[in-house]
């Protein structure tokens, strides 16, 4: 009985070894990269709740949150590869919390990389409906009746209107809606293919306040940042991710708060600005 | 326990019975031992909520601590008196039927105004007992007990639970006094030995219990709930409230007050509404923070239940849901404090029509959750510990 007590012991350990010096040479040396989320405006870190900024339509206005998602983050290595972090999962960043605005993802292989892209927001694939039921993600919800998912950003603020009054916008961005024909058959999508996943979509019907709805707009957009960096094996690479504020309403669309009022969540003209400027927001740079 | 196997069975049957006999003769059972084992108690998540719940580590959801829970909660002597026209529980003010608050129609409190039991009114509107165990983000309208408070005296429904009972608005109690009473209640110590290891009653654990037990008050069956989950079907005049309750050229109301994503609905957070232009309550957001954009600021209650939770506002001062709807729709009034989310402001609010108005409130009503309201394990115990 000891004796085959002895054998499957010795069986025990030899295997083990065996398998930890496999599992060791297949390891691919991997460091860890930071993101570290910068809101800037005109080039200098944002100041929440203060109406020092002025935007390219010429509003005086103030931020006092910024709220978003970006999905499918992908780092290009210089041999034409990708490494998807996250398994591509939609990362939340929130001025309101601190935690959010540097999140360092470890595995990464190691070598040389040309830059970064990702979706911002969440694309089609992605943003359904109760995919994320814990807040603060959870609050990002855009209804269903909207599209459904979530808010891809939601920029909260202030402006001094024409009249002369503090005037609060939400420039919130996500799934647009086709109330009429002027946008291409192409963009639409399906109600219900976009709503599946709640199963309480059916049955709506449009609110007396606006047309009825045909459809719907996927407004994500891709970004693309080159950047020569490197990673290297156990150590962490640092990046700077920068929302440039101001950008939003620069170009090549001016975003006029005065034009488009406080609301846009179903004005699809003007989140199709927004979105047009987006690829314009974003800058990556090493730390210095 | 291990060293028993480093001696011979003598000793081992010697140890044994030593062991026994100090738990037979132990008149007072002060320290949790390896026989005390309370149940687990495993909350269900309902479809669509938040997975992340919060309770604290030193204070596990057990069977019989939710047991003991519910007792006190109920228990008018919590007042640290026994009088009877002394007497006051949280369920004095917290009716169930009324979404554990007072309601409108309490027959001691009228228009459901409560005060303290000296008579001080209490300085607050109720908020409802309902799905707190998935707040994060503080309790009381300004949030002044929050998990990550510097004051460890003032971070969860425990504490609030020590507040309410010390407070001169509310049961005025002396603490010391409560324990005691307890303490000698027969049948209450054999309950706090079961939830917590001891039959000696400390405050803390008083605290510990009806945390528990307001922690399992959880509404999640209402026909909105229904539908969400594919059950039953809206009617059309709902069903159009729902699309007012979640579109920015609607009502407008979701981005605070949740909805088929945030089934809470909450947020938990808090907002300038717009109720006034002057800012002279001394105990609103900025009370806690000290910043001034927070002036004015309270919390979004839970709309679950709306239907039965009046008045409304920090301040009670709408009595019906048709004035809160009139309020949103037209009343809305401008400041430097407002909050961005309310846009619509400058044309003192959303201009809901009268059948638009209709539709929002049959919606709301689809919060009703009977279930949550009537449900056995909530209710009153028909006796308490000592009279059974």
């Amino acid at each position: 009985m000891s004796k085959l007590i002895i054998r499957y012991l010795a069986f025990s350990v030899i295997t083990f070894f065996i398998l930890l010096s496999c599992n060791k040479s297949s390891q691919t040396p991997s460091g860890i990269v930071r993101f570290d989320v910068q809101h800037k405006a005109n080039g200098s870190t944002l100041e929440l709740n203060k109406l020092i900024y002025t935007n390219a339509a010429g509003n005086q206005y103030m931020v006092t949150e910024v709220q978003w998602f970006v999905s499918k983050v992908k780092l290009q290595k210089s041999d034409g590869s990708t490494f998807v972090l996250k398994n591509g999962e939609p990362i939340y960043f929130d001025t309101g919390i601190p935690a959010t605005l540097s999140q360092s993802f470890d595995k990464v292989p190691a070598g040389s990389y040309t830059g970064i892209s990702f979706i911002f927001g969440l694309d089609e694939t992605q943003n359904k409906s109760l995919r994320f039921t814990n807040p603060p993600e959870s609050f990002m919800f855009w209804p269903d009746y909207l599209g459904g998912g979530y808010h891809y950003m939601k920029l909260n603020g202030k402006w001094l209107n024409v009249n002369g009054l503090i005037e609060p916008f939400n420039f919130h961005l996500g799934i647009g809606q086709i109330y009429d024909t002027i946008a291409p058959k192409s963009a639409w999508v399906n109600m219900n293919d976009c709503c599946k996943s709640a199963r309480h979509c059916e049955g709506y019907q449009p609110p007396q306040k606006t047309m009825p709805i045909t459809g719907f707009v996927q407004n994500y957009f891709e970004v693309s940042l080159p950047l020569a960096f490197t990673i290297e094996e156990n150590k962490t690479q640092s990046l700077n991710l920068q929302m440039n504020i101001e950008q939003w309403f620069k170009e090549p669309h001016i975003y006029d708060h005065n034009h488009w009022g406080g609301s846009i969540m179903q004005q699809q003209a003007a989140m199709k600005a927004g979105c047009d400027n987006g690829h314009n927001v974003f800058t990556l740079s090493i730390p210095r | 326990m291990c060293l028993l196997y480093q001696y011979p069975a003598e000793v081992k049957l010697f140890q044994v019975a030593a062991l026994s006999l100090i738990i037979l003769f132990s008149g007072c059972k002060d320290n949790p031992t390896d026989y005390w084992k309370p149940t687990p108690y495993q909350l269900s998540i309902p479809f669509g909520f938040p997975t992340k719940l919060n309770i604290p580590d030193d204070n596990p959801l057990t069977v019989e601590g939710i047991e003991l829970g519910r007792y006190l909660f109920y228990d008018g002597r919590l007042t640290g008196r026994t009088h009877p026209d002394s007497l006051m529980s949280c369920a004095t003010c917290h009716i169930q039927a009324n979404g554990f608050e007072a309601g409108i129609n309490h027959p001691r409190f009228q228009g459901g105004f409560v005060h303290g039991i000296t008579g001080i009114p209490t300085r607050h509107i109720m908020l409802p007992l309902v799905n707190l165990v998935w707040n994060h983000s503080g309790y009381g309208w300004n949030g002044f007990i929050w998990p990550d408070n510097p004051n460890i005296n003032l971070r969860n429904i425990e504490d609030f639970v020590r507040v309410a009972v010390m407070a001169e608005d509310e049961m005025s109690a002396d603490t010391t006094r409560v324990k005691q009473i307890f303490q000698q209640l027969k049948g209450y110590p054999e309950l706090f030995y079961k939830a917590f290891g001891s039959d000696k009653i400390t405050f803390r654990n008083i605290e510990r219990a009806i945390a528990q037990f307001v922690r399992t008050l959880i509404s999640a069956n209402s026909r909105f709930d229904k539908y969400l989950r594919g059950e039953v079907q809206l009617n059309p005049s709902e069903l159009r409230g729902f699309v007012l309750f979640t579109t920015e050229e609607g009502a407008d109301c979701f981005h605070c007050h949740g909805g088929g994503g945030n089934p809470l609905f909450t947020t938990h957070l808090f907002y300038n509404n717009g109720k006034d232009t002057v800012f002279d309550n001394l105990h609103d957001r900025y009370y806690i923070t000290g910043n001034p954009l927070h002036t004015g600021a309270f919390k979004a209650p839970s709309l679950r239940n709306i239907a039965v939770t009046a008045p409304y506002m920090h301040d009670g001062r709408f009595s019906s849901l048709d004035e809160v709807i009139d309020f949103y729709s037209t009343g809305v009034k401008y400041s430097s404090y407002i909050d961005p989310l309310m846009h619509h402001v400058l044309r003192g609010g959303v201009r809901l029509t009268p059948s638009q108005k209709n539709d929002l409130k049959a919606f709301l009503n689809t919060l009703t959750d009977l279930d949550f309201l009537i449900n056995p394990a909530f209710a009153r115990p028909e006796k308490f510990p000592d009279q059974q």
